[in-house]
């Protein structure tokens, strides 16, 4: 530890007791307490740190802000944290050639706070992005409400600067809109869970802001009027920015849980249109008001001013929360689906949810099939903590055979690790662990996550 | 291991409620500072689970991790999961002190017993101002009297400008602030203060200090005071005043003022009368950023706390541009002065500022005569 100690400095390092409890958890319900926890200041160091791990064979965990909600920040395995958090610097910001150039650690916000004054954006907006690092992000290809037009992480990253699990510091892609130099190793890193090494710089893309935007929501009381109000939204040939879906358990728990007035319904969908003129906008939402008029809505209605807009915003916005407040514990997945699978997604859960007597609200981005179950339970009670993971299982299973997949943007970590095989055969499983080994030999990089060891 | 501490329905449920998202770190001044997860609302409510669930002993370290928070209920206000950290935190200083892990402000207890105030002063300044019957009682408490002594001399001025019947009183620390860092309540201080406001015959108490209103107006200790208590800003909402000033100013809203006792609009009130230049940094109302003074962290670590004074101060005057900056709380004001060093901002507390003002005016009128 004295090796760390002047790696980074004893201002940068702790091995106090009281300063690993916290590092032991994330979002999620795993813990496991690391060894130490240093705080490094430049990639130099952690090229040094992750050396010294490597040849002392320790685990090695890189952490941002530690809001997943899979397990993916847990050290299962004990070992050192890397927090990134002190490398918050953006590097660059080239409006000309539309990109900005980031240290790991950076905050979403902060990031689209300073585009914001050349009137440019990092579209992927998950709900933790006030605290949520770009590095994180890159590790779990986040995504969030606009994922349908405005895709994932992925889609942005035109570059990285990682460590590498021998301590070598790769730069890989490029500062250009295209290119097919080469293997696209940028994206290997993208969404691996610091299973393969520490990414330390990020070059993402960036977008014009879009300058006008509009709401609208639409009730049924029908899910398959909502399912196909949803699929055929999606291939009207209008994009919309936004498309989210709140199901009836979800409702009633806003209902009956805060002063927000809601209709009776078995389903609300939420979305927005936006461009670069209202008129475009307007016309946008026409379309989209049209499809949810054939399907017979219970209630449609629009928000004409910002006010408005975030009125209708507010049941939304609120899901999270509001189911948070009503229960000790709770699990909160992200399986997603063909967005025509949707109806039988929230059908099949409601069905698992009544089976075992555990409340699970869904609500998520309907647009690109990205739903969050949300599994309220207490974690103090033994028998609810074992049925939660009935229910999660079935969930999963349930995903996978309507073609879809464990995890929409939260990543598999720990959580999931479990259920890697229901969606991977064992080729593609064996190509995983190749990768992984080839790359990281020692296993030190996050071990003991995604099934890889 | 079973717990050491004792913890009933309320408490578990209290620290059950944080699902630990971490959004807290967005807000958490002493955070924003160190970037140690032990600091912010998260790492502590992380801590007192372990405890609870008897997988953490609570050492000298553990105690002394729950000193560093500066209440400031920014993540109370921002928590999605509906947790109030600041409480538990608090709470948690009362069970660790009642199981034996005694902090450095039993010292400031007993400071206070014999002193009167947090300070250990002796000699107490008054103003040269009356006291005795009168409708109105004035309340400085401890930061103002022994650390802004000036500035509440201005705030005094400015009361009797606008011909304000007031008193003050023979006051003692209202002592609130001992049950925020885990020690009882100074029944005898508040004794004491409840004798000297009731000899005036006052009718309404005003306290410059947000942080005494609150302990005035919600401890079961003052409740049978039985006079109507006002912040400042409440009290002069209200008035007309006969001055302005074009330069840029703006406004921090004080934790004690705002989060805790829910006062924003009377000070923005007061200040557009005088200001109409007025702007507000981006972290203002309920999302305030803490000057890093409150819950005790001032004398916990004063290094850290006029650090993060110092961030709050630069972000401000990037934000708005503003040559002056005003708050309405002692403790804000005092660690801002000695954050402040080579900014160009000059600070005040709104009524200090008002006066100034008038005597700006009568300056020029008596140079035009």
């Amino acid at each position: 530890m004295q090796k760390l100690i002047k790696i980074v400095g004893e201002g940068n390092f702790t091995d106090k007791l009281e300063e690993l409890v916290p590092y032991s958890y994330d979002a999620s319900m795993n813990v496991h307490r690391p060894t130490a926890a240093v705080w490094p200041e430049s990639t130099e160091q952690v090229s040094q740190i992750v050396k010294f791990a490597n040849e002392q064979k320790i685990p090695v965990i890189p952490r941002g802000a530690g809001t997943s909600l899979s397990g993916g920040a847990v050290p299962i395995k004990g070992g050192i944290i890397i927090d990134l958090s002190r490398m918050n610097k953006i590097l660059e910001i080239s409006i000309e050639n539309r990109y900005a150039k980031v240290q790991a650690g950076v905050v979403c916000d902060d990031l689209n706070r300073a585009l914001a004054k050349h009137g440019f954006t990092f579209p992927p907006d998950p709900a933790s992005s006030s605290v949520a690092t770009i590095g994180g992000n890159v590790n779990t290809n986040a995504g969030g409400i606009k994922g349908a037009k405005y895709g994932t992480t992925r889609d942005y990253v035109m570059g990285i600067q990682v460590v590498l699990p021998s301590g070598e510091v790769m730069h890989t892609g490029a500062y250009t809109m295209k290119c097919v130099s080469g293997y696209d190793l940028a994206k290997l890193f993208v969404g691996s869970e610091g299973t393969l090494g520490v990414v330390t710089e990020v070059t993402l893309k960036i977008n014009p802001l879009p300058r006008h935007a509009m709401t609208a929501i639409a009730t049924f009381a029908r899910l398959e009027d909502a399912g196909k109000a949803i699929s055929q939204t999606m291939t009207s040939g209008v994009l919309p920015s936004v498309m989210e879906i709140l199901d009836k358990v979800t409702l009633k728990a806003i209902k009956e849980n805060t002063d927000i007035d809601l209709p009776v319904a078995e389903v609300m969908i939420l979305t927005e249109t936006d461009g670069f003129t209202w008129e475009e906008v307007e016309a946008q939402m026409e379309v989209v008001l049209g499809v949810m008029r054939q399907n017979n809505p219970s209630l449609t209605k629009t928000a004409k001013d910002e006010k408005e807009r975030l009125g209708l915003w507010k049941a939304r916005k609120s899901a999270y929360a509001t189911l948070a407040r009503t229960s000790t514990s709770f699990v909160l997945d992200d399986v997603t689906v063909p967005i025509s699978k949707i109806p039988d997604l929230l059908v099949g859960i409601q069905e698992i949810s009544r089976k075992h007597g555990l409340i699970v609200a869904t609500y998520g981005h309907a647009g690109d099939g990205n739903l969050h179950p949300q599994i309220l339970y207490d974690e103090y009670n033994a028998e609810q903590a074992e049925t939660v993971e009935k229910v999660e299982e079935e969930i999963f299973h349930l995903a996978i055979s309507l073609n879809g997949t464990l995890t929409g943007e939260h990543g598999i970590g720990l959580s999931k690790a479990a259920y890697m095989t229901l969606e991977h055969d064992p080729v593609e499983m064996a190509l995983m662990r190749q990768i992984k080994r080839t790359l990281d030999p020692n296993n030190i990089m996050n071990p003991g996550k995604r099934a890889l060891d | 291991m079973t717990s050491p501490l004792q913890f009933d329905d309320e408490k578990r449920k209290a620290i059950t409620q944080c699902s630990r998202c971490g959004f807290c770190r967005a807000v958490c001044p002493i955070f924003d500072l160190t970037k140690r997860p032990i600091t912010n609302a998260r790492g502590k409510m992380i801590l007192i689970k372990e405890v609870m669930e008897g997988k953490l002993p609570v050492t000298e370290e553990v105690a002394k991790a729950f000193l560093r928070c500066t209440t400031c209920m920014n993540c109370t206000t921002n928590c999605p999961s509906g947790a109030d950290p600041q409480k538990v935190i608090k709470a948690a200083r009362k069970q660790m002190v009642d199981a034996g892990h005694d902090n450095l402000f039993k010292a400031m207890g007993e400071v206070v017993e014999k002193f009167g105030n947090i300070y250990g002063e002796s000699a107490r300044h008054d103003w040269g101002h009356k006291k005795g019957q009168a409708p109105i009682v004035l309340f400085l408490g401890c930061v103002g009297t022994y650390r802004e002594e000036e500035s509440m001399a201005e705030t005094i001025r400015l009361l009797d400008i606008l011909k304000v019947d007031f008193t003050t009183i023979d006051e003692v620390c209202c002592s609130g602030v001992m049950e925020d860092v885990g020690y009882p309540m100074k029944e005898e201080m508040a004794r004491h203060n409840i004798r000297e406001i009731r000899k005036t015959g006052a009718k309404t108490l005003i306290t410059t200090c947000p942080y005494c209103y609150r302990v005035f107006r919600d401890h079961p200790s003052y409740k049978d005071l039985g006079v109507e208590i006002k912040h400042v800003t409440q009290f002069l909402k209200d008035f007309d005043f006969q001055v302005k000033t074009d330069k840029r100013v703006t406004y921090h809203d004080p934790c004690d003022l705002g989060r805790h006792a829910g006062i924003y609009d009377e000070p923005r009130e007061i200040i557009r009368k005088i200001a109409p230049n007025f702007s507000e940094p981006r972290r203002s109302r309920e999302n305030a950023m803490c000057c890093g003074a409150g819950g005790g962290f001032r004398g916990v670590s004063p290094k850290d706390s006029v650090a993060i004074s110092k961030n709050r101060l630069a972000q401000i005057v990037e934000e708005t541009g503003a040559e002056i900056l005003l708050t309405e709380c002692p403790s804000c004001l005092h660690n801002f002065r000695n954050a402040r060093r080579r900014l160009k901002i000059e600070i005040y507390n709104i009524t200090e500022f008002i006066a100034h003002l008038y005597q700006e005016q009568n300056s020029k009128k008596e140079e035009a005569a």
